[in-house]
């Protein structure tokens, strides 16, 4: 069901073991609303964090490179937790990424999501599945991680097996 | 060759070098010794400017601690150009606010309010009153999980390690108090006085953090334990009078004073003063700074930080997860005034986009 990615306890991630991801029906940092879509064919990563949390700060950096890396390939929701919106748009004015950012103002999603502490961060296979889970900080931009995130993808399983000898 | 001059500057470095010693030989048995003596009363001056668009809104808090032994909260007086200025008391925690309604168009919302309070030192060591007893639904409150502060899981786990052995309610909040000290830091780079998400730091090893990060994992500890607590969100209004420069406001202005602290229940003993986040802070901040746990300073503050505090702080409310009346917005502590434009709250930690300054000052009788 992961696609072949196994635990990694190189990277923090684990396997999520859930039949279904809970939904994420959020404010955007820009505006608008956001509504998780099922219909997703890309590989999908929620990462819960605040701006005080200082590991969260250098994880951003390493989504925001492999968000740069990958390309569509990859969707990348970042959640906020609990905090003023004003503080949360001057942090990304200092640290400016290219995904999607979402306010979690009252700690509902973050609830909804079983997240203990901050930061945390779910993978999602193409259709929402839910596949992996890191309840620390994740190096996104280590080597091999890209493949390893690829490799939840069905069409990517070849390039995979070549790769990663996964099964 | 020696100069006139040389000798005039030698003989006033012997002169102040005469006068210096002796408090230096004072400073290493280092004393921090709180009694409860004279009351000594403060006005605290909150003064608000708000600008932008949009209809605003502003929450100040008001100090609403009220205990015999230590602080008898004063009148409060206000001058605003609001359409409204109305005194709240929060329903569940009986934090007062100032609430403020601007009208829609007002260019330049403001506001001036002065508290008075009368506060001084607390030891458990002095002479007390018998204290009364906790209502039940004053011990189920300070037991209750809070939004940051959890007492099952990790927070749990990490309390009976450190309550291991121990048997009475004051030996367990005593072995929480060192365990804090010895396992937290205070963080520089924390702004304001931190967050207080106690889990999030657990789980991350992390444990730095200012005042509401310390002082809240404690709290929070001490519930998981089974013994009520509560944090006392607050302001620093005078230096300290034992000398620690970290322990007290270093002028009239203390916009950026805010502090907590934290209470244990103890029965027969009542709410008992505690503030390992001030242990942390000597460690750091007092000069030189980086001072070693076994520096007498620290050794002096430790040892007296679990019982006493001193009077040169005063106290806003112990209130958690605030809903600001008339708005949907809701704030895990309410320490910094609060105000919003437009439905959007403001960064209260953001002195560029929303500017105000608190001063205080002693009131002589």
């Amino acid at each position: 069901m992961f696609g072949g990615a196994p635990a990694d306890a190189a990277h923090g991630l684990k396997p999520w073991a859930q039949d279904s991801s809970p939904g994420l029906s959020l404010d955007q940092l820009d505006g608008g609303a956001f509504e998780l879509a099922t219909s997703t064919d890309s590989i999908t990563i929620v990462h819960f964090f605040a701006t005080w949390c200082e590991p969260c700060v250098e994880e951003m950096a390493s989504l925001q490179a492999l968000h740069i890396g990958a390309g569509n390939a990859v969707t990348i929701l970042a959640v906020d937790v609990g905090e003023v919106d004003a503080r949360v748009r001057r942090f990304f004015s200092e640290h400016p990424v290219g995904f999607a950012i979402l306010l979690d103002r009252d700690r509902a999603a973050m609830k909804a999501w079983g997240v203990e502490g901050l930061p945390t961060s779910f993978v999602l296979a193409p259709g929402l599945r839910p596949a992996l889970k890191a309840d620390e900080p994740v190096d996104w931009a280590a080597d091999g991680m890209l493949s390893r995130l690829l490799a939840l993808s069905p069409e990517q399983t070849t390039i995979t097996n070549r790769e990663d000898k996964v099964p | 060759m020696i100069t006139r001059r040389d000798l005039i500057i030698t003989g006033a470095a012997a002169t102040a070098a005469a006068l210096i010693l002796p408090r230096m030989s004072f400073a290493e048995e280092a004393v921090f010794a709180p009694e409860p003596g004279a009351w000594r009363s403060f006005d605290v001056t909150t003064r608000l400017e708000l600008a932008g668009a949009g209809k605003a809104q502003a929450w100040l808090p008001l100090t609403s601690v009220n205990e015999s032994e230590w602080t008898r909260p004063g009148e409060s007086r206000w001058d605003t150009n609001a359409i409204s200025a109305e005194r709240v008391r929060d329903p569940k925690h009986g934090a007062d606010m100032l609430h403020l309604v601007f009208k829609s168009g007002e260019t330049a919302p403001r506001a001036e309010v002065t508290s008075r309070v009368q506060l001084r030192d607390r030891n458990w060591a002095a002479d007390r009153d018998e204290p009364r007893a906790l209502t039940e639904t004053e011990r189920a409150l300070y037991l209750e999980a809070t939004e940051l502060m959890p007492t099952d899981g990790i927070v749990k786990e990490t309390a009976e390690k450190a309550i291991a052995g121990r048997t009475t309610d004051q030996e367990k909040a005593e072995a929480i108090y060192q365990w804090v000290v010895d396992n937290t830091f205070r963080n520089a780079k924390t702004r304001g006085c931190g967050t207080g998400d106690v889990a999030s730091m657990l789980r991350s090893g992390n444990l730095g953090g200012k005042c509401a990060d310390l002082n809240a994992l404690y709290v929070a500890l001490v519930r998981a334990a089974g013994i009520p607590a509560r944090d006392i969100y607050g302001i620093r209004v005078a230096p300290s009078r034992f000398g620690y420069k970290s322990l007290g406001a270093g002028s009239a202005t203390v916009t950026k004073s805010q502090h907590c602290r934290a209470e244990v229940w103890l029965e027969g003993r009542g709410w008992v003063a505690t503030d390992p986040a001030d242990v942390r802070k000597v460690v750091l901040e007092e000069p030189p700074g980086n001072n070693g746990v076994d520096a007498p300073k620290v050794v002096a503050a430790r040892r007296a930080l679990f019982g006493a505090w001193e009077g040169n702080w005063m106290g806003y409310n112990t209130a958690h997860d605030v809903v600001l009346p008339g708005s949907d917005h809701k704030v895990a502590f309410l320490m910094y005034p609060q105000a919003e434009i437009a439905g959007a709250l403001l960064d209260c930690l953001d002195p560029d986009s929303f500017r105000y300054s608190i001063t205080a000052a002693e009131v002589q009788a």
